[in-house]
């Protein structure tokens, strides 16, 4: 199953890539900007692909998962006047309170996949409408301006880009540390044959709840830093048209299950989204083709299909090269 | 009071008509189309330019409503053909992630090159007073219409041949082909009626209000709610429980506001997805 690219080699060389990045585009706001949001994308895909990747779970809730921490954070800061970090763990304690309990109670319901995702994509739509609602705590449609870390570091886009780059790298580790601990295991056997795997002693509901939970905390964590570096909220930013659309494109292209799929795929989405930008609302209709195409024809994303091919051409050209040594 | 329930069985009438069309075609292949709203609001632009481009309104109408049919069965033989090929589960993921893309890629089509156009069908006259509750023309007509055209379906559900044939596949499919029934040609027909259902929906929703563009992803959604709650590929179910929302709908918002009454809507969805999984209606198909 395992092909060269999500090995650790290619993962090194990429991480080492994206840390010398503001060297060369450090000086550039747009670039810095444009980087900064692909490394959030880039975290929400990791965080949905050990969800719906590895333990086949449909959150269709990402945006609002992210939403929650973010807002909550920001709101315990600015409004309650709670410690920074004290808010955004407790924003990230939420998001991830929130995704266990999805997961438990699919997994108790025995709910199948697409129950899930309604019951998330019908979450994802109450957070958004209590956001436009609650106009007087969350300011409706405008947004909120963040007073919280205004004027540190926080706000300075290389030392945020570091500091998103590593906790993006946080989350890299413990994607590739849980496929290979007994999680991995229970999520292989979970997806060959469910009703195997729970004979053969795998605790689904165990195995579930930790994968809902640690993604959903993923989510929040990332949105919740974002949300204080880029100082403003609003709703668009967690929108299930906008973000969910995004990351299920991400890990459409860059393959869905593998390590550096969701990374090769934030980088080819982000750079082209950009390219495409003079094309406004057509942008959607294309990341919709691009959907069904990828869905129909490459089950497995872009990248592991490119991969195939690739190892195919070598192991001919392997062949070929044989076949001339022996004569 | 009376007004707000009048108001509450109008648009929950229109709710079926849009459930309707996506609970059959789960019944039948086992399948989700998440562009069903998309459907609708590109029945309403259709129409809206056929109108301003000095057709009669009734040749427009029809011929933008045939149009969403010919959408059905296209979705039918083209983008759905390969998810047939799977089973179970995989079948129904894969419809959905499948028609979430179509959705996208209508909904930008739409919004780009119609941002404006609003198909506004407005029906001439004073307001009919009905149990002393004066209701606007074009609220009755969706309202009968949709009736009428629900009315209809269940008649050639119930009688017709073709009805049997369809009923007897979302029962069993394999027994319904080894009498002879071609499955594959009743899904065809019944994506194309689901399509036309949804046409008649922007037709209905354009008796009340203006439909453009934005309105296919609240339709969607609207029409997801409805068919959970009724039961995923139960026709009764969605016929009951759309006039229930549609109640539940005129009653919310005018006790408590709108963002408040969708999220009771989406509550109620959830509620019964977690509660009662087969829908909150008891019946056969």
């Amino acid at each position: 199953m395992r092909g060269y690219l999500s090995g650790g080699g290619p993962l090194v060389a990429t991480v080492t890539v994206l840390a010398g990045l503001p060297l060369v585009i450090g000086d550039s706001r747009y670039l810095m900007t444009l980087a900064i949001s692909m490394l959030v994308v880039t975290a929400y895909a990791v965080a949905f692909n050990l969800v719906f990747g590895r333990s086949g779970q449909l959150f269709l809730c990402l945006g609002a998962l992210a939403g929650v921490a973010a807002y909550g954070s920001v709101l315990l800061a600015d409004v309650v006047g709670v410690p920074l970090p004290v808010a955004i763990a407790a924003g990230v304690a939420c998001s991830g309170g929130i995704g266990a309990v999805f997961s438990w109670v699919a997994v108790r319901r025995r709910l199948g996949v697409i129950f899930v995702g309604i019951v998330t994509l019908a979450f994802s739509l109450v957070f958004t409408n209590l956001l436009l609602g609650g106009r007087a705590l969350t300011g409706g449609e405008t947004g909120l301006l963040v007073e919280a870390a205004a004027g540190s570091w926080l706000r300075e886009r290389v030392p945020a880009y570091y500091l998103l780059l590593a906790v993006l790298v946080g989350y890299l580790a413990i994607d590739r540390w849980l496929d290979g601990s007994w999680l991995g295991w229970a999520f292989r056997a979970l997806k060959d044959d469910p009703v195997a795997a729970e004979l053969a002693g795998v605790d689904v509901v165990r195995a579930k709840v930790i994968a809902g939970a640690l993604g959903s905390a993923m989510l929040g964590l990332m949105g919740a830093l974002f949300a204080v570096h880029d100082g403003f909220i609003s709703p668009t930013g967690f929108d299930f048209g906008d973000i969910d659309v995004r990351v299920l494109v991400v890990l459409a292209v860059g393959g869905i299950g593998s390590s550096l799929g969701p990374v090769a795929g934030a980088v080819v989405v982000t750079a082209v989204d950009e390219l495409l930008r003079p094309l406004g609302q057509l942008r959607l209709t294309i990341y919709g083709i691009v959907l069904i195409v990828i869905f129909l024809r490459f089950r497995q994303g872009l990248v592991p299909a490119l991969e195939g091919l690739a190892r195919r051409a070598g192991s001919r050209r392997a062949h070929a090269h044989r076949l001339t040594a022996g004569r | 009071m009376i007004a707000v329930l009048f108001d509450g069985v109008a648009f929950g009438l229109q709710l079926s008509l849009l459930a309707v069309g996506l609970t059959l075609i789960y019944g039948l292949g086992g399948v989700l189309n998440l562009a069903h709203g998309q459907f609708a609001a590109t029945t309403a632009i259709i129409g809206a330019r056929l109108i301003d481009g000095g057709l009669p309104v009734v040749v427009s109408i029809t011929a933008a409503v045939a149009m969403a049919a010919g959408l059905g069965a296209a979705l039918d033989v083209t983008l759905m053909r390969p998810v047939y090929r799977l089973r179970g589960e995989d079948r129904v993921l894969s419809s959905l992630l499948v028609t979430l893309g179509l959705a996208f890629a209508i909904d930008g089509l739409l919004i780009r090159f119609a941002p404006f156009t609003l198909l506004n069908l407005v029906v001439p006259g004073p307001a009919i007073v009905l149990f002393g509750v004066p209701m606007r023309r074009g609220v009755v007509v969706a309202a009968l219409s949709a009736a009428a055209v629900l009315g209809m379906l269940v008649l050639v559900l119930r009688g017709s041949r073709w009805g049997r044939a369809v009923r007897s596949i979302i029962q069993d499919e394999e027994g319904a082909t080894l009498c002879g029934i071609d499955p594959a040609r009743m899904r065809r027909s019944v994506f194309a009626l689901s399509g036309a259902l949804a046409g008649l929906v922007a037709v209905t929703q354009g008796l009340t209000a203006p439909i453009g563009a934005t309105s296919g992803r609240d339709l969607t959604v609207l029409a997801l709610i409805v068919t959970v709650v009724g039961g995923l590929g139960r026709v009764s179910g969605a016929l009951i429980a759309g006039v229930l929302l549609g109640v539940v709908h005129a009653v919310a918002s005018y006790a408590v506001g709108a963002f408040v009454t969708f999220v009771l809507l989406l509550l109620v969805a959830i509620a019964v997805i977690l509660l009662r999984p087969t829908g909150l209606v008891r019946s056969a198909v």
